[in-house]
């Protein structure tokens, strides 16, 4: 296992400069995430829902956070028929993080739960690909022990969750104001 | 698309940040279970010891000073750690500067009576079930509780029969089992990626701890914790915390990582390690995770 990352086509790339994101962590799929949430379902149809400026400003005075897209991914979740709630798909973009995340929301306006779906996080520079290749070098030198090639974790400063809490209150603006009603 | 099962990771926001579990080896447990309970485990603590929450255990002790308010398990057990931190280091670890935090607004406020800025740990009695301010201070657990929350999602995990997993609570983490994993540093000017040099100098626990030019950036850990704090530099709403150590606070922001073998001891030593005093680190069982272990120092481990 450890000769497979020295020899990996990728060791060989000639120091390129990559602003790639140095931390991509993808925790769920949509539909595992559906599933997850509303482990019941048997049924999401999805309900394109296109705001327009209006009602994205409408959505801003109400909770408090720009609508950042126009379009927002929502799902409608079912269980032979009878409905369950709504799955909403979103984006909160900070500084160095892109993270997108699923809201269950009941059809009273409550929210079932939240997931993670996928985290991004970007080095504040660009991160030379060579350089972070170098990172796997000694751990492959008679390791003692197994080693977990998954995403690594972070370890710094908390990093405040606020921008999610804003965003789930902003998706239950939409929901009070745009599905209420065709539920 | 189906998981392997001896490997799941979800990521929540939990404890005003975003939570992490990752199951490396299930063991005997179904890992959908494990995780949901472990989630579970750091939300109670969230629920119950939040600063932020008007409604938590430690808003009522702190809105009724001198009175014995009704604590639950953890809350008394947090509390006992945290007066035992507090009386081993000179108060250098002290839960009871709320005030000061609330003062400047770091903290919001939901207490109608005046408090002090700082107490010290002499602040803080228990009895069994209950906990009592001995003079109007307020507690924030914030510098030790999420390490705790790591701790108790590791154990509901192993409860579960989980036999490797690591649990991240924004920076405090914890790895058991037999595999060690990747830890990523975070500085204020992101992630600490530039690690030049690949030779990692490891100890015996098979922690890694910086490359050859003594530079940390890229950690393997097993079966220990991690934590860092941010101290000093400019204010960041990213990075809502705030640490007092009685000295000026330093212009530029410092990274404090710590490694001690529970969370919530790593947690609570960012704070010594901010004020500088490595010795006393050593001493309550932690070491700085760009240092090398210090064996002596490992086996002087204060028992709390």
């Amino acid at each position: 296992m450890s000769e497979s990352l020295f020899n990996n086509s990728l060791w060989f790339i000639p120091m390129a400069l990559v602003a790639a994101p140095a931390i991509a962590t993808d925790y769920l799929s949509i539909p595992q995430a559906q599933q997850l949430l509303f482990a019941q379902a048997n049924q999401f149809s999805e309900r394109p829902t296109l705001l327009s400026d209006d009602a994205r400003d409408a959505i801003k005075s109400r909770a408090g956070t720009r609508q950042r897209q126009s379009n927002q991914p929502i799902w409608r979740a079912e269980k032979d028929g009878e409905f369950l709630g709504w799955f909403i798909v979103d984006d909160v973009i900070g500084k160095h993080e892109y993270i997108t995340y699923a809201t269950a929301i009941s059809p009273t306006g409550e929210v079932l739960g939240i997931e993670v779906l996928s985290y991004r996080e970007t080095h504040g520079g660009e991160v030379r690909e060579q350089s972070w290749r170098a990172n796997f070098k000694g751990k492959t030198l008679k390791d003692p022990f197994k080693l977990d090639e998954d995403v690594p974790n972070i370890s710094g400063a908390t990093l405040s969750c606020r921008n999610l809490l804003d965003g789930v209150k902003r998706l239950l603006t939409i929901h009070e104001l745009y599905l209420t009603k065709d539920a | 698309m189906p998981e392997r099962p001896e490997s799941l990771r979800r990521a929540r926001p939990l404890l005003g940040t975003f939570t992490d579990i990752r199951i490396i080896d299930a063991g005997s447990a179904c890992p959908q279970s494990a995780i949901e309970a472990a989630f579970m485990a750091m939300k109670s603590i969230d629920e119950a010891l939040s600063f932020h929450r008007p409604d938590s255990e430690l808003s009522r002790l702190n809105a009724h000073p001198g009175s014995w308010q009704p604590m639950g398990r953890h809350g008394l057990r947090l509390l006992k750690l945290a007066q035992i931190l507090g009386r081993h280091s000179d108060d250098g670890f002290n839960v009871t500067v709320g005030g000061e935090l609330v003062a400047a607004g770091a903290l919001p406020r939901h207490v109608s009576h005046t408090f002090i800025p700082m107490g010290n740990w002499q602040d803080i009695e228990l009895k069994p079930g209950h906990a009592r301010l001995r003079r109007p201070v307020l507690i924030t657990l914030d510098g030790i509780a999420k390490g705790y929350a790591v701790d108790l999602a590791i154990a509901s995990l192993k409860r579960h029969g989980v036999q490797g997993a690591s649990v991240n609570a924004g920076g405090d983490l914890r790895v058991f089992g037999e595999t060690a994993i990747r830890i990523v540093l975070r500085h204020d000017n992101g992630l600490a990626l530039g690690n030049d040099n690949g030779l990692v100098l490891r100890n015996d626990n098979g922690v890694a701890l910086g490359n050859e030019k003594g530079i940390s950036q890229v950690l393997w850990l097993k079966n220990a914790a991690i934590a860092s704090s941010r101290h000093g530099g400019k204010e960041d709403a990213r990075f809502a915390s705030r640490i007092i150590t009685g000295n000026a606070m330093p212009e530029s922001a410092q990274l404090h990582s710590v490694i001690a073998p529970f969370a919530w001891r790593a947690d609570a030593l960012t704070k010594i390690a901010a004020s500088g005093n490595e010795a006393k680190l050593l001493r309550l069982g932690g070491r700085r995770a760009d240092r090398r272990a210090d064996r002596r120092a490992d086996q002087s481990l204060l028992k709390v």
